[in-house]
């Protein structure tokens, strides 16, 4: 097996712009500002995030979240970290397919407003979905909890994220009540996301097929460094298997958990958490003699 | 149980108060008992899992998360002195805490 030393690690959305940001020292504020024009004017978007149209709001947070992780992955790369691998935390695998060169940054930005779609056909067909997170339990606490209880129908396991941090995703009721039970059963925390969209979770394949489309609307060059699958776990170096990735991370659970130890098991000691403010380090775990590093500890 | 001595005491809110200063970027000295660690810090569970997987470390305890989360069901965490309670707490009592 080949081996690998150093990982980055790209997030996916629910960061709120204003605390991504803040994290942004000043020389790379200067940068974000420049690519945020570039692409809000180029999409036709509001730079004032709140007077945008329900969905483009939304698809703009998440065009910010896709920003604020370029602009860091360019500095770790000026400041000689390179990675040897990288992993893409569900929309973070639209991200790391732009920082890695698979597609062009504008192409990833287009997938993510393609979720516009996906959001209205869920709205033409009455689906009420969410997702959710519970903290304090690990991926088999949650399954042997609500293992019983609900039916993959209602609801899955859309991320085991660490030892304590598990994403569940399905039917808005369902998850309503799963959060509840787990509050019930001792989660420190279980919130839900208010998404009106269930990412990873089989139900969203018959009303992402404009996304999944789009995706597959051009060609995938193979990444500058090898990608890590978060559902097989297989290590991709081809144009077609990213763009595979991209098309599954809508309707199919990931396991993040078992990502980043495959990681560690392949020799991987140093993570590098290309979120402005760290917040993959936050709800990921990695084995001993590994560390995740984030922006602060690099410009520190 | 384990007797918790003032010095532990004064070690545990320590530990506490620099951690919440450092994450929080906050000066240590604005931090008091009746600060309230959402409202005042804007910390976050997350913070929180990070803290009591610090004193796991720091006094070689195995700690089960749904123990503390079924404690603070009925204790909420409103200032920093519940936060120093019941960490003093854990460390008294482990995970028979959700009996305390």
């Amino acid at each position: 097996m080949e081996n690998f030393s150093r990982a980055f690690l790209f997030n996916g959305i629910g960061s709120k712009p204003e605390k991504l940001l803040v994290k942004l020292p000043p020389e790379l504020m200067d940068r974000y500002i420049c690519y945020f024009d570039a692409a809000f004017t180029r999409l036709g978007l509001n730079k004032d995030l709140e007077k945008n149209t329900v969905y483009n709001r939304k698809v703009a947070e998440w065009i910010v979240s896709l920003i604020c992780d370029r602009v860091v992955h360019e500095y770790y790369i000026e400041k000689g970290i390179v990675p040897d691998i990288g992993a893409g935390y569900s929309s973070g695998i639209v991200s790391i397919s732009g920082c890695f060169g698979s597609v062009s940054h504008e192409f990833a930005q287009d997938i993510i407003m393609s979720n516009r779609s996906t959001m209205r056909c869920l709205e033409e067909h009455g689906q009420k979905l969410d997702m959710g997170v519970v903290i304090g339990f690990s991926y088999n606490d949650i399954q042997e909890l609500l293992g019983s209880s609900f039916s993959p129908d209602e609801l899955v396991i859309g991320s085991g994220n660490s030892k304590f941090h598990v994403m569940i995703s399905g039917r808005a009721e369902a998850v309503e009540r799963a959060l509840e039970l787990c509050q019930n059963e001792g989660a420190l925390k279980a919130f839900s996301f208010g998404t009106g969209v269930a990412y990873h979770h089989p139900i969203m394949k018959e009303y992402s097929k404009e996304y999944v489309d789009f995706c597959g609307s051009t060609l995938y060059a193979p990444p500058e460094y090898p990608i890590i699958s978060v559902f097989d776990h297989r290590v991709m170096t081809s144009g077609e298997d990213i763009l595979r990735e991209n098309q599954l991370n809508v309707y199919t659970p990931i396991r993040w958990d078992v990502t980043l130890d495959k990681l560690a098991d392949m020799g991987v000691k140093e993570f590098f958490d290309t979120s402005a403010n760290g917040a993959v380090s936050k709800f990921s775990r990695v084995k001993r003699k590994c560390r995740i590093y984030t922006l602060d500890d690099v410009y520190s | 149980m384990r007797e918790l001595t003032p010095e532990i005491r004064e070690e545990i809110k320590d530990m506490i108060f620099d951690y919440y200063a450092e994450e929080c970027e906050v000066d240590k000295d604005e931090i008091t008992m009746d600060t309230n660690p959402q409202n005042d810090l804007g910390s976050d569970s997350l913070m929180f899992v990070e803290l009591i997987e610090m004193t796991a470390d720091k006094y070689d305890m195995d700690i089960k998360l749904q123990a503390i989360g079924k404690y603070m069901l009925k204790t909420p965490m409103d200032t920093m002195s519940d936060v120093v309670d019941m960490f003093c707490k854990i460390y008294q009592y482990g995970n028979d805490i959700v009996n305390q």
